[in-house]
């Protein structure tokens, strides 16, 4: 079993509650880092090797070393919690049964980053962790770790909570830093980017919940330490939000060196396919990221096992891997559609464009059309190489990343499965009704002992 | 230091020139001129902000500069990307580009009504011209198209959301140049529209200029509907002294005979509203509007019209006549025709010059 | 007369604070969350150009915002909203089937509201709750691992709330 760092004492009996969360030793790593130089923090972090948590995997220490430190101008920490990726539940967790773990990273990273006043900015829904957070900020800051002079320091950070009002486009960085200006959530032209001109155009870094909870474990227990767990460019741990068809769906550390044969089908975590049905896809990392089939999943192209890890998610490219994104696990047995999945994908993502760039805008509602035709018998032949030919035209073309998250799914499913798109579409009838099950997959699938 | 700044080397579709610091990969484009110049529907080089939006500028950059030769991984938006010293750009010799641009003109046109026999944009149009340059003949979209709720935005601008773009330009005209911006981009996503949410009626002094910024025929002039095509009428440069505080008096008259059927501003070569004294020439509503006599404006001569524009059709009959030369390479055989246009159709008769006839024409005119 | 509760304009100027000066304009989406609420929960024209002058902004900027986010209402929903999550995880898990049933059992459709007014359903998109589905938004929390017998303590629940 591996090490927990973030969620080692979620099941210690009112944790959310500062009283207890000080007691099992919390903020102990803002006593640590306020004696430190902020350099020596950014440092730190850098050689922890941690990986952005959100879904882009970019090295958190770099993303703090671009920040720009004009003189007289205020520097930002803004904590990225528009959770919205299909798939993931991870940051909610946290927010939601460990508040004072993000507070406490957060106080650090905005020492490290020179940042007086930091925000949250939390998806719309999260109506009620909202309050959560905000009571916890306040406990944070009646016990001095917050407000002026914190510890004696010099330091002063204030933090608040701002909420969204349902929109996935906010949580790409420059949409959310204009939805907290109280805009439209239109990603931002880039460059510049947010480490030169960020929230009202000062210097901003902005961060998943998880990237800054896990500086916590980061800064109690050094960088190295922090990197000796994992593997390769993968340290430290990572939350995987489990979902879909399996017995156990809910939040896992990992520690990035298990396989995903073992993530599925141990005890320890999903305990396996509920009602003995087979494994038939999986898509790994967040709604975006390509779909595998059972047998690309579980072992690489190269036929070995593959990793609960950046580099093994990602192994084979998209020709025949995915990626590790979010960690929002999807899991889908013998039983599900992929092209109804497909479908109501593109749906999510026509209905999440911001409609600003024309790709994007008209893409993405054109291959929801063409999916939910095939879906529902209508479709013809030439229809699967036209949703080929449009993701493709759409990904990469974009102002923002949703262009690309909306094209890999479709690439993804007629890359692994266009068969059973064919068999959509001469099966008019047979596939309102029926199933295409796992047919020509039959074999390679793993079925537990 | 010197005053002179350091100009930076960019070479764009093997072509080099040198250009200050700062400049964007288009506006470096737009020096050399010609066809390396990629083509920009949202870009308004006048409105700050503006670009980045519709993606047909996406060029290739095979290398970020000489001290970072490696290639950008994606094409990127010409309009707002600054060139390095020692950048290489490809626009019209890259594959990838011209693969991408299709895909965006196919975007653009997908949900676009088509509607140019009635639109009075038509012959002036920026998605007309992208179109002819770009588009492929036939639409892969077989779904309805979109609609929208009408909206009455005033009497002297008239909204067709289903021509809309998105550029988000009149936006921009309204926050930097008008008093106060009562429109906007509203909902969001294929949905997105531009409107003013309640009916209202846009109405201050500059709020005519949001149509000359339209690249389509979204806005169009509430005046002039349905007047005229704009190839019928003859264009001429004219000012007057105008009291308007902001506005440069100098305007684009297009005439049928003695009679003003439309007053622009200025444009330049790019579509854009002409600069003077590096100051944009943005026109008031007075002159746009309520100016409409000939005798109100000092005319100074012909607009220039771009030789390729529909506009420029029949309206310089003293041009000479291009020389037949099928003849002359063919050793004297007439190229054969398979019908003759003029002996089936009375409207293309050769002998009548429309820019004759000082009134809009009329099929009586043609049967003569 | 449109007006916030005392409470509520304290609560206004509370969270305008949070924001360095001159960027009143940031406090727009939280001040309209406390309308929606406070106002019948919806945004009515007069709210929001009242929500403007608040913040010192242009109506125009208001409606942006307003028609851009998914949370705010820009016409009257009854007086408990469902909103189902359909997107892919919780499709895998039945959603549509609660949809279904949520639509015979109040007999309305997707986006309508029941004629006493107590009930409207929506569908959204992923609410983050994936590992709990079928799933839907009721209020200011969640309803998780929803059944046919969950949905109906829920629509009772109401019921015995409205009384």
């Amino acid at each position: 079993m591996g090490r927990k760092l973030l969620l080692e004492k979620a099941h210690v009996e009112g944790i959310r509650h500062y009283d207890v969360y000080r007691r099992e030793g919390g903020y102990r790593s803002v006593e640590k880092a306020l004696k430190m130089q902020p350099t020596d923090i950014v440092e730190e972090v850098k050689k922890s090797g941690l990986r952005g948590r959100g879904g882009a995997g970019f090295p958190t220490g770099m993303k703090w070393s671009f920040l720009a430190k004009p003189d007289g101008v205020p520097r930002y920490l803004v904590c990225n919690a528009d959770e919205s990726e299909p798939g993931t539940f991870k940051d909610r967790y946290l927010m939601e049964f460990i508040p004072h773990i993000l507070i406490e990273g957060m106080i650090v990273a905005s020492y490290a980053l020179g940042s007086n006043v930091s925000y949250i900015y939390i998806r719309g829904e999260y109506d009620w962790i909202t309050d959560i957070l905000e009571v916890a900020i306040a406990e944070a800051k009646q016990n001095g770790w917050l407000g002026k002079n914190i510890l004696g320091s010099g330091f002063d950070c204030e933090m608040y909570v701002q909420r969204g009002a349902g929109a996935y486009i906010c949580g790409e960085e420059t949409a959310l830093l204009e939805s907290l200006e109280g805009k439209r959530g239109n990603p931002r032209i880039k460059p510049p980017f947010p480490a030169i001109k960020g929230l009202w155009d000062c210097p901003t870094v902005v961060n998943n919940v998880e990237t800054l909870a896990a500086v916590v474990p980061i800064i109690n227990e050094g960088s190295e330490a922090y990197a000796k767990i994992g593997i390769g460019k993968s340290t430290g741990t990572k939350l995987i939000s489990a979902c879909g068809n399996i017995n156990k769906p809910g939040i896992y550390e990992i520690d990035m060196t298990i396989s995903v044969e073992e993530f599925i089908y141990s005890d320890e975590y999903c305990g396996g396919i509920p009602n003995g049905k087979k494994l038939k896809a999986c898509i790994p990392g967040g709604s975006s990221v390509p779909i595998l089939p059972a047998n690309l999943l579980l072992t690489t192209a190269k036929g070995e096992k593959r990793l609960m890890n950046y580099e093994g998610l990602s192994d084979g490219g998209f020709a025949t891997g995915s990626m590790m994104g979010s960690g929002g696990f999807i899991v889908l047995d013998e039983d599900q559609c992929i092209v109804k999945h497909t479908y109501t994908l593109a749906r999510f993502y026509r209905h999440e464009s911001c409609g600003q760039c024309s790709p994007c805008r008209e893409g993405t509602g054109w291959m929801e059309k063409i999916l939910q035709r095939i879906e529902i018998g209508k479709g013809t032949m030439s229809d699967i190489d036209l949703l080929w030919d449009i993701q493709r035209k759409i990904e990469g073309n974009t102002i923002c990343p949703l262009g690309d998250a909306a094209a890999w799914p479709v690439a993804a499913a007629i890359r692994h499965f266009r068969d059973e798109f064919e068999w959509h579409i001469n099966n008019p009838e047979k596939c309102l009704t029926e199933n295409y099950g796992l047919m020509h997959y039959a074999d390679p699938i793993h079925v537990p002992a | 230091m010197s005053d002179e700044t350091k100009k930076i080397k960019v070479t764009i579709d093997n072509i080099t020139i040198d250009v200050d610091p700062g400049t964007t990969i288009l506006n470096a484009a737009r020096r050399i001129g010609g066809d390396v110049t990629p083509p920009a529907m949202c870009y308004y080089s006048k409105l700050e902000g503006s670009g980045g939006k519709c993606r047909t500028c996406l060029v290739e950059v095979a290398a970020g500069s000489t001290a970072d030769p490696r290639p950008m991984p994606k094409l990127v938006a010409s309009c707002r990307t600054g060139v390095m010293d020692g950048m290489v750009v490809k626009n019209i010799t890259s594959d990838k580009v011209t693969d991408a641009r299709n895909g965006v003109v196919e975007f653009l046109l997908l949900n676009h009504p088509l509607d140019c026999p009635i639109c009075d944009q038509a012959g002036e149009c920026h998605l007309q011209d992208l179109g002819y340059d770009h588009g492929k003949e036939g639409t892969r979209y077989q779904f309805a198209r979109r609609t929208f709720k009408k909206e009455d935005i005033g009497p002297y601008i008239q909204l067709h959301m289903t021509r809309c773009i998105l550029c988000y330009r009149c936006t921009y005209v309204a926050d930097q140049i008008t008093n106060k911006r009562v429109h906007g981009i509203v909902d969001r996503g294929d949905h997105a529209a531009i409107s003013t949410y309640i009916s209202k009626a846009i109405d201050n002094d500059f709020s005519g200029n949001m149509i000359d910024v339209c690249p389509v025929g979204a806005l169009t002039d509430k005046t002039f509907r349905f007047k005229n095509r704009v190839w019928f009428t003859k264009p001429v440069d004219a000012h007057r002294s105008c009291t308007t505080p902001g506005c440069c008096g100098k305007a684009t008259l297009w005439l049928r005979g003695e009679e003003v059927f439309r007053v622009t501003a200025r444009k330049d070569e790019w579509g854009e509203v002409q600069s003077y004294d590096g100051k944009p020439g943005w026109i008031c509503n007075t002159c746009r509007f309520d100016t409409k006599a000939t005798a109100s404006w000092t005319i100074e001569g012909l607009t220039t019209i771009s030789r390729h524009s529909v506009i420029g059709a029949n309206k310089y009959k003293t041009l000479e006549m291009p020389k037949e030369t099928i003849k002359e390479v063919m050793h004297g055989v007439e190229p054969k025709l398979l019908m003759d246009i003029h002996s089936v159709s009375g409207v293309n008769n050769p002998d009548i010059h429309l820019s004759d006839i000082d009134r809009p024409a009329h099929s009586s005119d043609f049967k003569k | 007369m449109i007006q916030f509760k005392e409470t509520s304009l304290h609560k206004v100027n509370e969270i305008i604070s949070r924001y360095p000066k001159g960027k009143q304009k940031s406090a727009l989406l939280p001040v309209l969350h406390l309308a929606q609420v406070e106002f019948g929960g919806w945004l009515d024209v007069p709210v929001m150009d009242y929500v403007a002058s608040l913040l010192s902004i242009e109506p125009i900027e208001v409606y942006e915002v307003a028609s851009f986010y998914s949370m705010y209402n820009l016409k009257p929903v009854g007086k408990f909203v469902f909103e189902v999550c359909q997107t892919g995880p919780c499709m895998l898990n039945g959603s549509d089937q609660i949809i279904d049933y949520i639509k015979q059992q109040l007999n309305i459709g997707v986006g309508e509201t029941t004629t006493d007014g107590l009930f409207t359903l929506k569908t959204v998109e992923c609410l983050g709750a994936c590992g709990y589905a079928p799933m839907m938004q009721f209020g200011k929390t969640y309803r998780e691992h929803l059944t046919k017998e969950k949905v109906d303590a829920i629509i009772k629940e109401c019921r015995a709330k409205a009384n």
